[in-house]
């Protein structure tokens, strides 16, 4: 109900009803179809992976545990003839979303200083650079072939 | 250049312009360059990836339970080494020391693995010579277990020192660098297991190649 409520219902004030504001009034908040759900979705996720400021044990247990379980549906995957058509892209997905955990939680990225974070990324758009150029190069005039 | 001195949470000094630890800033400096390093050799890789004419193919020789198993090892190892700075930090030396050692034998067990493998593929016949797919797996493979091997050899002397005393939750930074080098080799194994050995393990014979059996 209140998810209906976020999209449809304006401030109380009726369903459907467009709001009426004049150009001098600040923008109203929440003003576009999902409401305040994805001001509600960032909140959460900012929360559950601030690991209040500093992680503890328990956070990194459940970090490795996603990581194991991860891998394991890899594996599974890897295993299913049906899904072979679309194995790189997921490949692809799940390998980035484990490095990710990795460089966020475990490396303290998520934590640290920005600055180590921008040396970091910035290398890591130079380095998929080269593994794209060395994809297209492959693809556009086949050397090796 | 500010001449204020700041103390950050693990007692190291910080007295230059960045406010950052040195040595943390080079390490983060030294990772970026690997990653080109690697993205380049994960690149050739895959931009070889079905090029061979002749056998042993992915299909003939990957065996991926067995990689399963190292890969968890070696995850399983980010976290233990994760416990032990984060037990160093609280000065709780007994349980730094075993996260520490676990680490070490974790990353033991993953170059066993690795050295069975190479071991078995020289067996079946496939060389970092006999065609592109062998050049390219070797080279990476290789460079990623040089570099698992360096990082074993830097927490042994952190386990020793930390025996001796010398490693406390005051320098504890020394303990985060090497942190984030271990890390940093299972990260680039996280790519190579998705990409070089799930993505390509089906590969068998490309057009115009020679069926690997058929040439023995």
């Amino acid at each position: 109900m209140s998810l209906l409520k976020d999209l449809f219902h304006h401030n109380g004030n009726g369903w459907w009803k467009i709001p009426k504001t004049s150009e001098a009034e600040a923008n109203p908040q929440n003003e576009h179809p999902f409401g305040s759900l994805v001001q509600k979705t960032k909140d959460f996720l900012v929360w559950i992976t601030s690991g209040k400021g500093h992680a503890g044990p328990t956070y990194y247990w459940v970090i490795a545990a996603i990581l194991g379980i991860i891998t394991i549906v890899e594996v599974w995957w890897f295993d299913q003839e049906g899904l072979r058509y679309i194995l790189v892209p997921a490949m692809l997905g799940f390998s980035l979303i484990k490095f990710s955990l990795v460089v966020a939680f475990f490396m303290h990225l998520r934590f640290d200083h920005k600055l180590f974070s921008y040396v970091f990324v910035t290398c890591m758009v130079i380095g998929i650079f080269i593994f794209s150029l060395f994809i297209l190069l492959s693809a556009f005039h086949g050397f090796g072939g | 250049m500010s001449s204020d001195n700041v103390t950050i949470h693990h007692g190291e000094e910080i007295n230059n312009s960045t406010g950052v630890s040195n040595k943390k800033l080079l390490m983060w400096a030294f990772l970026g360059s690997d990653v080109m390093f690697f993205g380049t050799f994960i690149g050739t890789f895959m931009a070889y990836r079905n090029k061979s004419l002749n056998g042993p193919y992915p299909a003939d020789t990957l065996d991926i339970p067995i990689t399963t198993v190292s890969t968890f090892v070696l995850l399983m190892s980010s976290l233990g080494i994760v416990l032990a700075l984060h037990y160093l930090k609280e000065s709780k030396m007994g349980l730094a020391k075993f996260w520490l050692f676990a680490v070490i034998v974790m990353g033991l067990t993953f170059m066993g693995f690795q050295v069975y493998e190479f071991s078995h593929f020289a067996h079946i016949g496939m060389t970092p010579q006999v065609n592109l797919f062998g050049s390219t797996f070797f080279t990476l493979t290789s460079l990623h277990g040089a570099h698992v091997s360096l990082g074993i050899i830097w927490l042994i002397f952190l386990l020793y020192n930390e025996f001796n005393g010398n490693l406390t939750s005051d320098n504890a930074v020394d303990l985060e660098i090497a942190g984030l080098y271990w890390h940093f080799v299972d990260i680039v194994w996280i790519l190579i297991f998705g990409l070089l050995y799930l993505i390509t393990a089906g590969d068998g014979v490309p057009p115009g190649g020679i069926p690997w059996e058929a040439a023995h």
